[in-house]
């Protein structure tokens, strides 16, 4: 992803040629509809949500500073968007107390398949209360880059931080209960 | 389950491709907003006189529910058919009053016509 070609396309779109966003869009639809992706685990809202996304970038395109790179400033308008798109439909996912049973009790690493595992410990992230799901979805979009992710919610990165660490805590003891080994280190990236 | 495991799994979420008409509707959508006229901005200029109308009338109406707040009254007429000059006194403040709100409603009327005049060549003059 070019930063000069999202800064000439923006100069353009503001100069009046409305067509120059499609730039932007082509370079960054990926990324937006999969960070709308994993908040919401439905493809079609997905798309929707990361429409609503672009539109809401052309409109406030003006006041992208230029001190930030556009993906920060596009990241957090679309994170923002989402965020709020969640509270008020929020997605189908399962409560961790009704996911499935993992095999059985026997020595968890050993005994579960890799897919059942998966599955449930992603369950149990869409389990956490929002602000915790928020930090880990974010962490992890952003290939566990603690700055990028507090910038995308708007967090200092300290409090970031500290949404991850007790995220991961409630995780750990949720899927502890669930059968998962519980062996997640306490240390905060 | 290590915290490496925890990572790779959840580092290695799905990841889905935008459907090929994606960048289409999106632009679509764009060139809808970019057509559209932007809004009509509220016309302060226009509207600010009347709104200054409205504060006086608000003040007047304030500073007269505060010198009304205890209303004089008749004292009860006397056994006698006497008047005292106290009496009479008290008598005249009530008329005032009643005058007042004979004002009043002339203020009323007065603001409603101004503020219809104004709307009328707010309109008129755009047309």
């Amino acid at each position: 992803m070019s930063a000069a070609e999202d800064q000439a396309d923006v100069e353009n779109v503001l100069a009046g040629d409305a067509s120059a966003f499609e730039g932007i869009v082509r370079r960054w639809q990926g990324p937006i509809v999969n960070l709308a992706y994993r908040f919401c685990r439905d493809r079609t809202r997905a798309e929707d949500m990361a429409q609503d996304a672009f539109l809401r970038a052309y409109r406030a395109l003006a006041s992208w500073r230029r001190e930030a790179a556009f993906s920060t400033w596009l990241f957090a308008l679309a994170t923002n968007l989402f965020r709020n798109d969640l509270r008020r439909v929020p997605a189908g996912t399962v409560p961790l107390d009704e996911l499935p049973e993992l095999a059985d009790s026997r020595d968890a690493d050993a005994g579960l398949e890799d897919e059942d595992r998966d599955r449930v410990v992603r369950g149990a992230v869409y389990a956490l209360p929002a602000k915790y799901r928020e930090a880990i979805l974010l962490f992890y979009f952003h290939d566990m880059d603690v700055p990028a992710a507090a910038r995308s919610l708007g967090l200092p990165e300290g409090t970031f931080k500290a949404r991850l660490f007790r995220g991961r805590e409630i995780l750990r003891r949720k899927l502890a209960r669930r059968g998962v080994a519980p062996s997640l280190q306490e240390e905060i990236p | 389950m290590t915290r490496e495991a925890l990572d790779r799994i959840l580092a290695s979420e799905d990841q889905i491709v935008p459907s090929s008409g994606f960048a289409a509707s999106v632009m679509d959508a764009v060139r809808r907003e970019a057509a559209t006229p932007p809004p009509i901005p509220f016309p302060w200029r226009r509207a600010l006189p009347g709104f200054g109308l409205c504060v006086v009338a608000l003040a007047a109406l304030l500073v007269a529910g505060f010198m009304l707040r205890a209303p004089a009254s008749v004292p009860a007429a006397p056994a006698t058919a006497s008047y005292s000059l106290a009496q009479m006194f008290a008598a005249a403040r009530v008329a005032i009053e009643k005058a007042d709100g004979a004002g009043w409603i002339a203020l009323a009327l007065l603001l409603t016509l101004a503020s219809i005049f104004f709307s009328f060549r707010a309109t008129g003059s755009r047309t």
